[in-house]
C-alpha cells in the first residue's frame, strides 16, 4: 500500500465471504487513507455491498481481517462497530418510515447524551440538508432523494470518524446531488474519512482522492482517478476484453 | 413535546386520577367492578403496546404474564398467608424475570414466528400450571377466603393503571422509546446505527410483562377463584391486541381509549344481546380493520388532528 501505516484509518486484509457456493467477496484487500474521500467501484455483483457489510459487522468474514485504527473489528456486532466511530448509509435507503424526520435523527444518538444537545445536533443537521420544513413529517412521506439526504444526515449525528456511503447518488436529482457532494467535501475538511460505493463515474472521478476497483469479489486495482481511468484491468472488468486483443490472442 | 404540553398532560392525568378516586363511592358494586375491569384492560392494552406497538413484536401470548401474576398472588396469599398487596409487586418481578428468560431466545424470532412462539409459550405455561399440582393445586384451581373487596381491588387497580400510564407515557416520549420505534421500523438499520437491539427488546419485553402480572394478581383477588383455563385464556391476549389496534398501537393515548371503548362495548353487547354479542364484536373488528387500519389515533393523525411523532 502506498500510504504509511498511520495514514491508514481502515484496512481490509484478504477478506473472503461465501454465501452457499457463491464467493461474494474473494480476496479483497485495501487500505482507506485517513481524512480522504475514497471510492470503491466495480461492476454489478463484484462484491462492493458485501464488503461494506463486512466492514460494518452486518455479516462476518469467513476469512481475513478488518483493521480499524490497527485493531481487528471483523467479529464485532454492527452496534459495536458504530460505537467505534464508523457509520454507513444503505444502497436502498433504510430510513425509519413511520417515524418523523426528527425522530429518525434522534434514534441514532446514545441515551447518555443529554436531550437538549441531541436535539440541537439533530436540528443543525436537518437544516444542513434542507429538511427543516419537513422536520415533523414521516420519513416514509419524503421523496426518495430527500430520504437519501435524511439517511446521510442521520449517519452524521454522532460525528463519525469514518462514513461509508453506499451509492449516495442513485435516484437523487442533480440539485440534491450537488448539495450532497458539497456536504461530503465539507466533512472531509472537518477531518472525516469517507468511503463511497458509487456507479456514477462523474461522482467518483471528480470527487474521490483515491479509488479501489473490485471485480469478482477481489480488489484488482487502486490509484488516483486519472490513473484508474487509463487502467487496462479496470476497463476490462467493466467492458470485457477488447475485441482486437481477443482476436489477436486467437491468432 | 414542550415542557408546557407535558405539564398539561400531567394535569389531565391528575384530574382523571382525582375523578377515579372519588368515583367508586357513588357507584354500586356492579359498576365499581365494571370500572375496575375497564382499568385492568387499560393496563393490559398499554403494556402489550410497549412490546408490540412501540417495538413491533406482536405478542399473541401476553396472557401468560397475566396468568403468572394471578398464580403468584393466589399461591402466596392462600398457601403462605401473605397479605395480598405485596404479592402484586412479587408478581410483577416474577413476570419480568420470566420475560427476560424466555425473551432472550424468543425475541430473536420476527413477525409471525414471534407471534406463534408466544402463543405456544402461553399455552405451555397453562399446561405447566395445570400439571404442577404441588405448587399450583393443578386443575382444581385456587380459592381465596371470601371477603368484600370491591373497594380495595378498585383502588389497587387504579394505582397500577396510573403507574402503567406514567411508564408508557415516559417510554413513549423518550429517546428510549424512539429507539424501540427504530427497532420496529428496521431492526437491521437500528443495529447498524448503534442500538444494541437485544438489550432494548428485552427491556421493553420485561416492562410489558410486569404490569399485566400485577393486574392479574388483583383480578385473582377480586374474583376469589382462579384456575388455569380462566387466567390463561387466549381471548385476553386477543383483547389486549384489539384494544391497542382500535385505539392506535404505537401511541400512548390509543390503547387507553381503545381499552375503555372496547370493554364498554363488550359489556353493553354482552348485557343486551347475550347471544349476538360475539357477532357484534366481530363485526366491529372487521369495520375497524377496514376503515381505520391504524386505529383511532392513526385516523386522527392522518387528518392532522393529532401531531405526528412522539417527541415534537
Amino acid at each position: 500500500m502506498q500510504s504509511s501505516p498511520n495514514g491508514v484509518l481502515l484496512e481490509a486484509r484478504d477478506l473472503r465471504k461465501s454465501f452457499g457456493g457463491v464467493h461474494a467477496v474473494d480476496g479483497c484487500s485495501f487500505a482507506v487513507p485517513r481524512g480522504k474521500i475514497s471510492g470503491l467501484i466495480g461492476p454489478n455483483g463484484s462484491g462492493k455491498t458485501t464488503t461494506f457489510n463486512l466492514l460494518t459487522g452486518l455479516t462476518h468474514p469467513d476469512e481475513g481481517r478488518v483493521l480499524y485504527q490497527g485493531k481487528d473489528i471483523g467479529g464485532l456486532k454492527p452496534y459495536e462497530v458504530f460505537r467505534r466511530g464508523i457509520t454507513r448509509t444503505f444502497q436502498v435507503t433504510r430510513i425509519f418510515r413511520e417515524m418523523t424526520v426528527l425522530e429518525n435523527m434522534l434514534s441514532v444518538i446514545g441515551l447518555g447524551v443529554p436531550d437538549r444537545i441531541a436535539r440541537e445536533r439533530a436540528d443543525e443537521l436537518i437544516d444542513l440538508v434542507n429538511l427543516t420544513r419537513l422536520r415533523a413529517e414521516y420519513g416514509g412521506r419524503l421523496s426518495y432523494g430527500q430520504q437519501k439526504l435524511l439517511e446521510f444526515a442521520r449517519a452524521l449525528m454522532t460525528r463519525p470518524d469514518l462514513i461509508l456511503l453506499d451509492e449516495p447518488a442513485a435516484g437523487v436529482n442533480r440539485t440534491l446531488l450537488q448539495q450532497l457532494l458539497a456536504q461530503i467535501h465539507h466533512l472531509k475538511e472537518q477531518g472525516t474519512t469517507v468511503l463511497i460505493v458509487e456507479h456514477d463515474m462523474n461522482v467518483i472521478m471528480n470527487h474521490c482522492d483515491w479509488i479501489f476497483v473490485m471485480d469478482h469479489g477481489a480488489t484488482i486495482a487502486e490509484g488516483p482517478p486519472a490513473a484508474i481511468q487509463r487502467d487496462e484491468r479496470v476497463v476490462e472488468a467493466y467492458f470485457g476484453r477488447r475485441r482486437a486483443t481477443a482476436d489477436h490472442a486467437v491468432r | 413535546m414542550t415542557g408546557r404540553e407535558h405539564a398539561r398532560n400531567l394535569a389531565v392525568l391528575g384530574l382523571l386520577a382525582l375523578i377515579l378516586i372519588v368515583l367508586p363511592h357513588s357507584l354500586n358494586v356492579y359498576l365499581r367492578s365494571f370500572a375496575m375491569f375497564a382499568m385492568m384492560y387499560v393496563v393490559l392494552a398499554l403494556s402489550w403496546n410497549i412490546i408490540s406497538g412501540f417495538t413491533g413484536y406482536t405478542s399473541f401470548g401476553h396472557v401468560a404474564f397475566y396468568g403468572i401474576g394471578s398464580y403468584v398472588c393466589a399461591i402466596l396469599v392462600v398457601d403462605h398467608d401473605w397479605p395480598w398487596v405485596p404479592t402484586l409487586a412479587v408478581a410483577a418481578v416474577v413476570a419480568g424475570l420470566i420475560a427476560l428468560t424466555i425473551g432472550y431466545p424468543v425475541l430473536r424470532l420476527k413477525g409471525p414466528y414471534f407471534a406463534i412462539a408466544m402463543l405456544g409459550m402461553a399455552e405451555g405455561t397453562r399446561v405447566i400450571v395445570t400439571v404442577w399440582d404441588g405448587l399450583t393445586h393443578g386443575g382444581l384451581g385456587i380459592s381465596f377466603p371470601s371477603t368484600e373487596n370491591s373497594m380495595s381491588t378498585y383502588y389497587a387497580m387504579l394505582v397500577v393503571m396510573l403507574v402503567t400510564i406514567a411508564v408508557a407515557y415516559g417510554v413513549g416520549h423518550s429517546r428510549f422509546g424512539i429507539r424501540l420505534n427504530a427497532i420496529r421500523e428496521d431492526e437491521g438499520a437500528a443495529e447498524a446505527l448503534g442500538i444494541n437491539v437485544t438489550t432494548y427488546k428485552l427491556a421493553a419485553f420485561a416492562l410489558s410483562a410486569a404490569f399485566p402480572a400485577a393486574a392479574g394478581g388483583i383480578q385473582a383477588y377480586k374474583v376469589l377463584y382462579i384456575d388455569p383455563s380462566s387466567v390463561f385464556f387466549v381471548q385476553i391476549t386477543i383483547a389486549m391486541a384489539l384494544m391497542s389496534m382500535l385505539g392506535g398501537k404505537g401511541t400512548v393515548v390509543g390503547p387507553i381509549v381503545g381499552a375503555a371503548l372496547l370493554y364498554t362495548a363488550q359489556e353493553l353487547t354482552w348485557v343486551n344481546f347475550p347471544t349476538a354479542h360475539l357477532i357484534a364484536y366481530g363485526l366491529f373488528i372487521v369495520l375497524v380493520a377496514r376503515f381505520m387500519p391504524r386505529g383511532l389515533m392513526g385516523f386522527a393523525i392522518d387528518r392532522g388532528w393529532v401531531r405526528k411523532g412522539m417527541v415534537h
